[in-house]
């Protein structure tokens, strides 16, 4: 069996400095416990950071060179017919750049695959996929596809391994010229990041009990409510009574 | 000139809260006097920066709509439905709604619609798999019930991209959630539809993502098809819509993939959750003894336990249990602290909870200040009176 | 022939079949890499290395020292006389065989140490096995050939000399036997190891305690199988006596967890022979199982292997254990020896450890944090950066203790010192890199070589007279491990500033309110650098009742938080810093001053009945300000 992760010039979130996307590198620890042949493949000007992925487990990247600014799907498309793997996995955002997550599914479109989202788990038998998908929180679904098949990693997928710099000087880069794709400029302007406040629902009609609180107890500012020494039975109406505000906790059978 | 009398009993009248036995009344509705009151600490937290304990404050403007005070007609006056005939264009709407209930992000979701179809006498309309409640209140004109009989999302997404085809709308919007952004970049793909994903600000005319990690952010005129992150919008805060059931577009779907076998939802319990995953975390401290006892308590409550290096080092409770920055860093939007001190290793697990709720003996323990509700008391007397309490509501 | 003259013949067989052993053992380490060792120099230091360096380290245990001099000085002296029986003129001289009467007589007396130490009740440090029986061979050999002796000096005719003669042939044939793989090996490897040591400069008055670089481009990196080590690693292995101080010593071993260095050097010893002896000593606490294979060219950690992982990511790498050694044994290097092998070929680090390796690496601060908000504990207080001034007298070394609540404490103390007395400091704010301590500890060589020479490059741009620093690791780092990489500085602990700027009266301190107090040594300032008098003429300023804990200085027991321990989390029985705040409390001291972040870290995370935590920067900061008469202008 045969597996492709597709990696992204990735840089850390923090420092910005060359690194692969965690979700990517779960993607090789998730396909290396399925197979021994894992091949990492990058389309792009400058594979620094796809190159540090092979540190974290990779044998082999296949890297297609483009100008900066191509399109990378007709390349990745190609290269992936051209090695014909059972299953290509990616990451949930790339690395850097518009991180819009739409690669996977253009090229699962392209090629025709089925597309599992967000895998935690895979197993593999007679041909057939079994993935675990993550669901918001701590859900699990469960999708059998045929081989081939392209999945996206989720961060709670099994951590990957750490970086072995004596993996990445074994490691095997293939480089070859990629199909080139200029895109017309994206249409976006670009500016500087500045975050935005979070709007919260205020006393909105359309606003739940939940979205009340929400917004009441952020602009509680730090420190909240203290009880001293209240009975244990205050207490525990106290804390009920807030866990259903916050809505964690299901209303009392009987009552709105 | 003359000035309106005002009659105090009946503008307490209007704020009456419908449906409980004892009078009770809004207090935050805004006085029927007709005169805007301004209320600054609103303002000032509409302009609040999230993410950052200090205060900071947003103060470009560029945050779009503010929430402002609103008149809720609907809890005053008797409703009025507010009717769309003949819009001008389409802004269709696919909600998460899970169990057929709208989320929060898909609230705002339908208010950010309402937004850009009001810009422009235009209707929003809601493509729904499966029935939904509340959607008129959330501001839909339309709703629109797809074939939900399976939950493959390919499926739906085709089904997606005929109605696309069919109602031409200006925009189609869905959450940047799980199963939203799924089935959006679905769409996508399977349309060559331009996305813009993950909208942190929507107007008609401009919309804003974060890019390259936050270092940038990318704006312009929004496309077609754009999903929408969460607390980005308000939910729609005025008079309920007419979600109006029209018929679904004829087409034919594509067959279903034929490489998708079967998609199956798999059970998981509270307790055997991933700490790390999980929604709302109980977790119990050197301050507790009756271990039995805050399982139980877990159990009743359907939260995930957890707890302190302490506890997980005296053996008490499973390694996989403990939270702080040697165990699981919880992304849970509640944490409830049973008798732990909250030193900074232990904080440091729980940075990321919006809600903690603390049950200490001590006035002064860290974790004390950090809770939004502290209880001082003894939480192994605490701990049977919530299981007493839980017990009894469910027999009612 | 008489009994005398034939144990002269005895020993001199003995001594032939000795060398043949010393061959055999010799010839084991020839697997080992090739290293590069000064011979001639090493060899003449023999006596010199032995009877200072060594000595140094035994006569912190009298009995063992005098046990050691009586019977290995008389074994030494008697054989060789005995000899001596053998040169024509000698030959039956009632002189000669006095002397070696009186020599056996001291060595039996060193033989009867060994016994009494051993019987009636084994100390748990010690070894069993062949190690039991060294005493009964000791005094067999030495009693066998005093009886011989005295039968030559007497003339005492009749079967004691015979009788003499059959029980020391036995005695010193058993001892011979015990060369290759039993306790006599430290004799021999143990005088080697003193002339092809490792690490000289531990002779000549260095600490040398800083890492020792690895080789990048080698083809393998780290050590995967024994003969990876250099030969003189296996020699030092094979030097080990099983006296067990480092495993009194070693903070992993009381805390239960599954490391003891004593077996860890046993199994190294172990590692490159195909069938080492049965070791018969503490086992690692809480032992993992492993297959338990050895061999020159068989991997060494794993669980199919020799030794479990989590025995190696264990290790605070404290040096507690080094500096008990008495046989000089360096087995710090070799953890982080076989840790370079797992971290950088294998990728096998412990999960906790995983994140602050990337981090290291991707973002060059092991807490993944923006290199900027490390100033950010100062909240206010004047911290220039030097990219402004260009230069400074001191520039302060903030370390990653700065991102932490507790550590901004010290450091705003620190700073407020520094103002208060005047000096001309500056910080590199965001351009102060980690200084890779955790991944060098880590074994991840690669990465720290990376921010080593980044943050050599950065302090090459700037000029300063020297730098500060609150944290030892740090100080260890650019002090002792930079120079290797190119950068040579100037480094100053805090508390060595701080008792300086007391000396010179340029910070007035007030005696500080009653109250005694113990001083915990970071083991990065003390073992590793031997800076343990500043702190406590320091704290002895501030006019505390100051107490001792047993174990302090040099000698003093770690508090976890060292060689990556506290992110590796191994689970052990108990905190070793729980022993450490237990071991303060005895003293009765309220106080327990610290001088390193990682210590206040450790210790602050003792709950219960606990002594209250203080960096010696915030216990002068006090000092001072109860020194300015209130309304004053500071
Ligand atoms: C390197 C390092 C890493 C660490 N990592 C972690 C980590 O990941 N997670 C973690 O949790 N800790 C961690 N710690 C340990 C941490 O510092 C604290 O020791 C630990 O969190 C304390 O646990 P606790 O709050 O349960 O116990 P305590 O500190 O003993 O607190 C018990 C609390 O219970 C209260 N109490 C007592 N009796 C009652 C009662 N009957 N009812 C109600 N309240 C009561 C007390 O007032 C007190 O506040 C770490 C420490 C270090 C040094
Ligand atoms: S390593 Fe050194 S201290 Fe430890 S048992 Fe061997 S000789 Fe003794
Ligand atoms: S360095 Fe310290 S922790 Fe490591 S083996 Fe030696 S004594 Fe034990």
């Amino acid at each position: 069996m045969k597996a492709l992760v597709l990696l992204s010039d990735g840089r850390h979130p923090v420092s910005g400095r060359p690194a692969p996307a965690g979700t990517e590198l779960q993607a090789i620890a998730l396909a290396r416990g399925l197979t021994e042949e894992v091949a990492g493949l990058y389309a792009g000007p400058d594979a620094a950071a796809a190159r540090t992925a092979l540190g974290h487990g990779l044998a082999r990247l296949e890297h297609r060179r483009l100008p900066e600014g191509d399109d990378p799907l007709p390349s990745l498309a190609a290269a992936i017919a051209a090695a014909a793997p059972d299953l290509v996995l990616a990451g949930r955002r790339a690395g850097a750049g518009a991180q819009t997550g739409l690669v996977p599914y253009q090229l699962a479109e392209a090629l025709g695959w089925p597309l599992v989202p967000d895998v935690v788990a895979l197993t593999v038998a007679d041909g057939v996929l079994e993935a675990v998908q993550a669901l918001p929180k701590g859900a699990r679904r469960r999708w059998r596809v045929k081989l081939p098949a392209l999945v996206t990693v989720h961060p709670a997928a099994p951590v990957a391994a750490s970086f072995a710099i004596g993996m990445a000087r074994s490691g095997h880069v293939e480089d070859a010229p990629g199909i080139d794709a200029p895109q017309d400029g994206t249409a976006l302007e670009e500016r500087p990041y500045r975050p935005r406040p979070r709007l919260i629902a205020s006393a909105a009609a359309g606003a739940s009990a939940a979205e009340r609180l929400k917004a009441a107890t952020q602009s509680a500012g730090p420190g909240g409510r203290v009880m001293v020494d209240p009975t244990p039975e205050e207490a525990a109406r106290a804390i009920l009574e807030h866990l259903r505000a916050l809505g964690v906790l299901k209303p009392a059978p009987g009552r709105d | 000139m003359s000035r309106t009398r005002r009659d105090p009993r009946e503008e307490r009248e209007a704020r009456r809260l419908a449906g409980s036995g004892r009078p009770r009344w809004r207090l935050d509705a805004p006085p029927t006097s007709g005169r805007l009151r301004r209320d600054p600490r609103r303002e000032i937290d509409a302009l609040r920066v999230a993410g950052t304990t200090r205060l900071r404050l947003d103060r470009t403007g560029r945050a779009g709509p503010l929430a402002l005070p609103t008149i809720d007609t609907a809890a005053v006056a008797a409703p009025t439905i507010r009717i769309v005939d003949d819009p001008a264009y389409l802004v269709t709407v696919v909600p998460d709604a899970p169990g057929g209930r709208l989320a929060p992000l898909d609230r705002q979701l339908l208010g950010a619609a309402r937004t850009l179809a009001d810009a422009g006498g235009g209707a929003v309309l809601v493509l729904s798999f499966g029935q939904i409640d509340g959607l008129g209140a959330a501001g839909a004109d339309r709703i629109v019930a797809l074939d939900a009989e399976s939950g493959d999302p390919s499926a739906r997404a085709a089904a997606l991209a005929i109605a696309l085809a069919a109602l031409q709308p200006r925009h189609m919007l869905l959450p940047e959630s799980a199963g939203g952004g799924d089935l959006a970049r679905r769409l996508a793909a399977k349309t060559g539809e331009a996305l813009f994903a993950g909208a942190e600000s929507l107007t008609a005319r401009l919309a804003t993502r974060p890019a390259a990690n936050r270092r940038i952010e990318q704006r312009g005129a929004p496309p077609r098809l754009v999903t929408l992150a969460p607390d980005a919008h308000l939910p729609h805060a005025g008079a309920p819509h007419e979600a109006r059931a029209i018929a679904a577009p004829e087409g034919r779907a594509d067959a279903p993939h034929t490489g998708i076998l079967s998609i199956e939802d798999l059970p998981v319990a509270a307790d055997a959750l991933p700490l790390a995953e999980a929604d709302f975390v109980i977790s119990a401290g050197n301050g507790i003894t009756d271990f039995e006892l805050f399982r139980a308590l877990a159990r009743a409550l359907g939260a995930t336990p957890g707890a302190s290096r302490m506890v997980c080092d005296a053996g008490l409770m499973p390694r996989a249990a403990q939270v702080g920055a040697s165990g699981t860093v919880l992304e849970a939007s509640c944490y409830f602290a049973l008798g732990i001190s909250g030193a900074p290793q232990h904080l440091q697990g729980v940075a990321r909870c919006e809600h903690v709720v603390a049950v200490n003996t001590d006035l002064h323990a860290a974790m004390v200040e950090r809770a939004g509700l502290a209880i001082i008391a003894d939480a192994q007397q605490v701990m049977p009176a919530l299981i007493a309490l839980l017990t009894a509501e469910g027999e009612e | 022939m008489n009994a005398a003259s034939a144990l002269s013949l005895v020993i001199v067989a003995l001594a032939i079949l000795l060398a043949v052993e010393a061959v055999r053992v010799a010839r084991r380490w020839h697997v080992g890499r090739p290293a590069s060792v000064d011979w001639w120099a090493g060899l003449a230091a023999i006596p010199k290395r032995y009877l200072v360096d060594v000595h140094h380290v035994v006569a912190r245990d009298p009995y063992a020292a005098r046990m050691h001099a009586l019977a290995a000085g008389g074994l030494l002296a008697g054989s060789a006389l005995a000899v001596l029986g053998l040169v024509p003129p000698l030959a039956g001289s009632r002189w000669l065989w006095a002397l070696a009467a009186i020599a056996f007589l001291v060595a039996l007396a060193g033989g009867g140490m060994v016994g009494r130490r051993r019987y009636p009740t084994r100390p748990a440090r010690l070894s069993g096995g062949a190690f039991q029986r060294l005493p009964l061979l000791l005094v067999g050999y030495f009693g066998g050939a005093l009886l011989v002796a005295l039968d030559a000096v007497l003339d005492l005719t009749g079967p004691l000399g015979w009788l003499g003669l059959v029980v020391a042939s036995l005695g010193g044939f058993g001892l011979v036997r015990l060369l290759a793989d039993g306790p006599m090996r430290h004799a021999f490897a143990g005088a080697l190891h003193l002339a092809a040591h490792p690490r000289p400069g531990r002779f000549e008055g260095e600490r040398a305690t800083a890492l020792i670089p690895a080789d990048l481009d080698a083809p393998r990196l780290g050590v995967a199988v024994p003969a990876d080590f250099a030969w003189n690693r296996l020699l030092g292995f094979d030097a080990c006596i099983q006296c067990g101080r480092c495993e009194v010593a070693c903070p992993a071993f009381a805390a239960g967890q599954p490391l003891n260095p004593k077996r860890l050097i046993q199994d190294l010893a172990g590692s490159f022979k195909d069938a080492p002896p049965a070791y018969r000593g503490s086992d690692y606490p809480q032992a993992r199982p492993v297959a338990g294979v050895s061999g020159p060219e068989r991997p060494i950690v794993g669980a199919g292997a020799l030794i479990h992982p989590d025995t190696i990511w264990s290790c605070t790498t404290c040096r507690a254990c080094v500096e008990e050694c008495p046989m000089m044994i360096e087995h710090v290097d070799a953890i982080v020896d076989l840790r370079r092998f797992q971290t950088m070929e294998l990728a096998a680090v412990p999960a906790g450890a995983i994140a602050p390796l990337s981090e290291s690496r991707y973002a060059e601060e092991p807490g993944g944090r923006a290199l900027a908000a490390r100033t950010d504990f100062a909240a206010g207080l004047p911290l220039p950066l030097i990219a402004e001034k260009g230069s400074c007298d001191v520039l302060l070394w903030l370390g990653s203790g700065a991102y932490e609540l507790r550590h901004g404490r010290t450091l705003r103390a620190l700073v407020e010192l520094l103002r208060r007395a005047g000096i001309d400091y500056a910080v590199l704010g965001p351009e102060e890199r980690d200084c890779g301590d955790l991944a060098r500890r880590l074994g991840d060589e690669a990465t720290f070589a990376d921010l080593a020479r980044a943050n050599i490059a950065t302090l090459g741009r700037y000029r300063f007279n020297r730098i500060l620093t609150a944290d030892p690791h740090a100080l260890h780092v650019l002090r002792n491990e930079y120079p290797a990489f190119g950068g040579h500085y100037e480094v100053v602990h805090h508390s060595a500033l701080l008792d300086e700027l007391a000396a010179d009266g340029r910070l007035a301190l007030a005696a500080a309110p009653d109250g005694r107090l113990t001083y915990h040594d970071p083991c990065y300032l003390g073992r590793y650098n031997g800076e343990t008098d500043a702190p406590r003429r320091l704290l002895d300023r501030l006019g505390l009742e100051r107490v001792e804990m047993e174990r302090h200085g040099k000698r003093s027991m770690c508090c976890g938080g060292g060689g990556g321990a506290p992110v590796s989390d191994i689970a052990g029985e108990r905190r070793i810093p729980d022993i450490r705040m237990a071991q303060a409390r005895a003293t009765g001291a309220k106080t327990v001053a610290v001088a390193c972040p990682q210590c206040a870290a450790m210790l602050e995370g003792v709950t219960g009945d606990v002594a209250e935590v203080r960096d010696l920067a915030e216990l002068v900061l006090a000092a001072v300000e109860a020194a300015v008469p209130q309304g004053a202008p500071r």
